[in-house]
């Protein structure tokens, strides 16, 4: 068995008495106190995520914009400088390598930031377009720890501490003298901010952050978090197998776009998924459980579910087979031996986003 | 460390089981409940159910995990906790005063030989 890499915080973790367990080949903290209180944290005042485990990669050179804009089906090329883009990494054929967020720092310069399990895979491909264009591509991921300030109180915690960000707009990107790369960005609906911090400086704010009221959250809150907002998690929602119109990426496809990998095949492609949201008032619904019709047909899979800690029911995403969508929006999820009603919503679970 | 009270018997499932009378009543330890952590549903047979020793008699979900219950001894359910299942949060608070089902024994002398408190201490030390 391969020994589980570390974040330089796991001895924080510990200390805190933090569940651990190994995700995308890291020792990580799962919970803290406990997955509700951390998820309501977030959701009503402030909490903090060690998300050090994820990739970070720098493109430079004159080249950066046109590698990017090709790289991405999203529209690097008229983002302006100093915001962030969301966007999936797709293969010729469009199916989805990664999702990831690339960071435009200057004209000559970027930074992508990409899921912790793909980071090989991911550099693997984005190395092999590269030999076109006149670019250098480096790899820092074991050098820069990441700290996700989540909640309506991120704002005001990271000003106590100095790093001023009332001047940051959502998706905006600041750089720091520290070293320290802040975005308004993050993974749970709600306004906050992922502090790109060099590995010798984020055992302070860490710990500048906790003292200052901020609660540790684990990834199974952000697990939680995501999902009650509908945002897709590679492995999940979005794998090596499914395009982006497949699993409700559409959007960061700019098919107006002169070129980016992919495009050929997304022109003439049929979706073969339809990624829905389904609720339950009865029955908690997890990853690989059976979607059927009213008739009881099998339809598809629930790819994420959980109990919401901030509507208290069930709540899941499901692929459903794109000829099978049934035209009057009554779905099942099969749950043991049983079926229970779900009710079909065309809007995220919650949404976040205040700030106070 | 978690709490086993020394009237109690236990299971490697983490089931306690309480004999009063020629009923035994059937919960999770303190220790299930621990490392389940927040408790957001519960799933019982129905009264009447015959259950075989080590089967599992019911389902019970924390928010992001699912275990199946386990029935330290064989018998037939004579009472379920329906309060218990519209707050299944209370087995947070005390794991040993919420009951899940009580069975009638098949064969009581059998509660003698699950784990007592020290054993099962021990059983959850070593895992």
């Amino acid at each position: 068995m391969n020994e589980l890499k570390t974040t330089i915080l796991t001895n924080d973790h510990l200390e805190l008495k933090a569940k651990m367990a190994p995700f995308a080949g890291y020792n990580m903290p799962i919970q803290y106190s406990s997955v509700k209180e951390e998820t309501l944290a977030v959701r009503n005042n402030v909490g903090v995520f060690d998300v050090s485990h994820m990739g970070e990669f720098f493109v430079e050179g004159e080249q950066t914009i046109d590698f990017i804009d090709h790289l991405i089906p999203n529209d690097y090329k008229n983002l302006s400088i100093g915001k962030a883009i969301y966007s999936p990494l797709l293969r010729e054929d469009a199916t989805i390598i990664d999702d990831l967020i690339t960071y435009k720092l200057s004209e000559n310069k970027a930074m992508i930031c990409v899921n912790a399990a793909n980071i090989e895979k991911d550099w693997n491909w984005i190395s092999a377009q590269a030999s076109n264009f006149n670019i250098k591509l480096t790899n820092h991921s074991d050098e820069i720890s990441l700290l996700a300030v989540q909640g309506p109180k991120a704002e005001q915690s990271l000003n106590s501490l100095g790093l001023e960000v009332s001047d940051v707009p959502t998706f905006g990107v600041k750089s720091f003298e520290n070293g320290i790369i802040l975005a308004r960005t993050g993974y749970t609906g709600e306004d906050g901010f992922e502090v790109f911090c060099p590995n010798e400086k984020v055992k302070e704010l860490w710990s500048n952050l906790l003292s200052n009221g901020v609660i540790p959250c684990g990834l199974a809150a952000r697990d939680v978090l995501r999902l009650e907002v509908c945002y897709p998690l590679y492995g999940h929602e979005l794998n090596d197998e499914l395009t982006p119109f497949d699993t409700g990426l559409k959007w960061t496809t700019k098919m107006n776009k002169q070129d980016f990998i992919g495009k050929k095949t997304l022109e003439t492609y049929n979706p073969k998924f339809k990624l829905i949201k389904l609720a339950l008032d009865k029955g908690i619904p997890r990853e690989g459980y059976d979607v059927l019709n009213s008739n009881g047909d099998i339809i598809g899979k629930v790819t994420s579910g959980t109990m919401s800690v901030t509507l208290n029911k069930g709540i899941a995403l499901a692929l459903i087979d794109s000829q099978k969508v049934p035209n009057d929006e009554n779905y099942l999820i099969k749950i043991r031996k049983n079926n229970y009603p779900a009710i079909y919503l065309k809007k995220p679970f919650v949404v976040g986003g205040n700030k106070k | 460390m978690s709490n086993t009270p020394s009237e109690l018997k236990y299971t490697q499932e983490h089931e306690w089981a309480k004999l009063e009378g020629e009923v035994i009543s059937i919960g999770i330890t303190d220790f299930a409940q621990s490392s389940l952590g927040d408790i957001v549903f519960l799933e019982l047979p129905e009264v009447g159910t015959t259950l075989d020793k080590n089967s599992a008699f019911g389902v019970v979900e924390s928010i992001k995990s699912v275990s199946d219950l386990f029935s330290p001894l064989a018998g037939e359910v004579t009472e379920v906790n329906s309060d218990l299942v519209d707050s299944p949060e209370s087995i947070n608070e005390n794991a040993y005063d919420n009951w899940m089902i009580k069975i009638k024994p098949a064969n009581v002398n059998d509660y003698e030989g699950l784990m007592s408190a020290e054993q099962y201490s021990t059983f959850c030390d070593d895992n």
